[in-house]
């Protein structure tokens, strides 16, 4: 059987792996909808208590919420990876993945696309909600440009996600995600303009790809103005992804060796 | 006493002689070449040479084609690191594992296209995934041709008498029927070296009658398997030869 081939195949069966898993819970899709939908309606109504001058009005400022806070799923999504390995590894099925000719690696990088479209799928809920229930104005002439946005992130943040894994195979610990992640909300500015935090926070948000992500998102959707110039972020964000995921994929594969030749490769 | 490196050369030559009558070949010509080889093979646990736990000392082992080889050993002695070695799951300290001249560090797809592996116990199966839906994602992993698959998925479920749970989650199932997907996992690419580590595990007598037409059948078909279990248990298939894991050695019982 032709390789490439062979690899389609096995990446398009573990995302229908994932799947399937998924709808074996009935009410799971339904559940993360309602908490998106109870989200929104808090932060709606927060919003109409804040401060706004930094992002213009109250609504304003919802708009700007509201793409703060589709954009960070779909991108953590991508980083939630390595709690996908580290349950395979408890039960035991990552060994599945090792003996097989796919390899732990592209077993890895498949793993990462089901969350990935799942998260996006949310995305577009949840803007649809902000749109029909919160009466946010999207400029829908950008959503072309906002899926070429996504995709940059997703990879950027895939590649992050494989760092963790990465360290998850080698170390045995994945405990530094969760406030990765919440880190990443406040660094990249995800609830708040960067211009209201000390200039370490602002500097901390121009090294990590979710700043140009989220307000390149801003830009196409809600129509906010940028600090620089788009094509500065354009620029980040492409360098973001075209940088991190080979090496992130190399330290990958070197963390899995070197697992292997420690004899830890199935120990969690 | 013979020495590591003189039993290692005794198996060689062991084997080459048992590759020698399974072919049918006469003493002295040359021997189909081994599917598996296995090269002063060293594995230790432990990092700081002082709390090093050596499993494995310079094996060195040939798995001939067409053969069923029976690995003894107690409780600890090395038997599933040795398969798990011969899997590729994990790396030598020393020495060479390879199919054919492939090892899994050059050529991870071809080396494993051949491996069909279970490990001991009962885990490796998704709780929520059906029973076809194990064989379909596995035979996909294990690259068998999409025009195959079916009939792959098929012959797995019949061979282990699984065509009345095809389509029963895996959390549903009994040990022994998850025995059972287990083993049809391991067989369903019809690899051509089967490692099976402990296989009659939870397996009943109809269990184990199926096994041992699974195992017969991928001998049928030119592979090798490698059949690790503590000593002293009845066996559903008959052996080509019985070696003894001890002391981190190989050694003919």
């Amino acid at each position: 059987m032709n390789a490439v081939l062979g690899y389609r195949d096995a990446v398009a069966a573990v995302v229908r792996r994932d799947l399937r898993i998924f709808l074996t819970y009935r009410f799971r899709w339904l559940s993360r909808i309602v908490g998106t939908l109870l989200s929104l309606t808090t932060f709606y109504y927060v919003s109409k208590l804040a401060r706004a001058d930094a992002v213009g009005s109250h609504s304003s400022y919802f708009a700007f919420l509201l793409v703060g806070i589709v954009a960070l799923p779909v991108l953590t999504g991508a980083m939630t990876v390595a709690q996908f390995v580290r349950q395979e590894l408890v039960a035991g099925n990552f060994e599945r993945i090792l003996v097989s000719p796919t390899g732990p690696v592209i077993g890895i990088l498949a793993m990462l696309l089901f969350p990935v479209a799942f998260a996006l799928l949310l995305a577009a809920v949840t803007l649809a909600l902000g749109v029909v229930l919160f009466g946010v104005h999207l400029h829908l002439g950008g959503i072309p440009v906002t899926l070429a946005v996504m995709a940059l992130g997703c990879i950027a943040f895939a590649a992050i996600g494989l760092l963790f894994v990465a360290t998850l195979i080698a170390f045995k610990s994945s405990a530094a995600i969760t406030w990765v992640i919440a880190g990443l909300g406040l660094v990249g500015g995800v609830y708040f303009p960067l211009s209201l935090f000390p200039g370490w926070i602002r500097w901390a948000g121009s090294v990590q790809p979710l700043t140009p992500t989220i307000d390149l998102l801003r830009h196409e959707l809600v129509g906010a103005s940028l600090a620089h110039a788009a094509w500065a972020d354009w620029v980040k964000l492409t360098a973001f992804a075209a940088v991190l995921l080979p090496v992130a994929t190399y330290i990958l594969s070197q963390s899995i060796k070197l697992s292997r030749s420690q004899g830890t490769i199935l120990e969690y | 006493m013979a020495t590591g490196a003189e039993t290692a050369q005794m198996l060689h030559t062991s084997d080459r002689q048992v590759a020698d009558r399974s072919a049918g070949a006469p003493s002295g010509e040359s021997a189909p070449p081994a599917v598996m080889q296995l090269d002063n093979v060293t594995r230790y646990f432990g990092r700081r040479a002082k709390h090093r736990h050596v499993v494995l000392r310079n094996v060195s082992l040939a798995v001939p084609p067409g053969e069923v080889t029976h690995i003894g050993g107690s409780n600890g002695a090395g038997k599933t690191t040795l398969l798990r070695l011969m899997a590729g799951i994990l790396r030598p300290n020393e020495g060479t594992v390879s199919i054919g001249g492939l090892s899994s560090e050059r050529s991870w797809r071809d080396f494993h296209r051949q491996i069909g592996f279970l490990s001991a116990g009962d885990r490796g199966l998704y709780a929520r995934l059906t029973v076809r839906a194990h064989l379909e994602y596995w035979c996909a992993l294990a690259f068998v041709a999409p025009e195959q698959r079916p009939a792959s998925v098929e012959e797995g479920l019949s061979s282990f008498g699984l065509d009345g749970l095809a389509d029963r989650r895996a959390e549903r199932l009994s040990q022994g029927q998850r025995q059972r997907l287990r083993l049809a996992l391991a067989l369903a690419h019809r690899p051509r070296i089967l490692l099976l580590d402990e296989p009659r595990n939870s397996l009943d007598a109809e269990g184990l009658e199926r096994l041992g037409s699974g195992v017969r059948a991928a001998i049928g078909r030119g592979a090798s398997v490698v059949w690790c279990s503590p000593p002293g248990e009845d066996q559903p298939v008959a052996f080509d030869r019985r070696l003894l894991l001890e002391d981190g050695q190989v050694r003919p019982l």
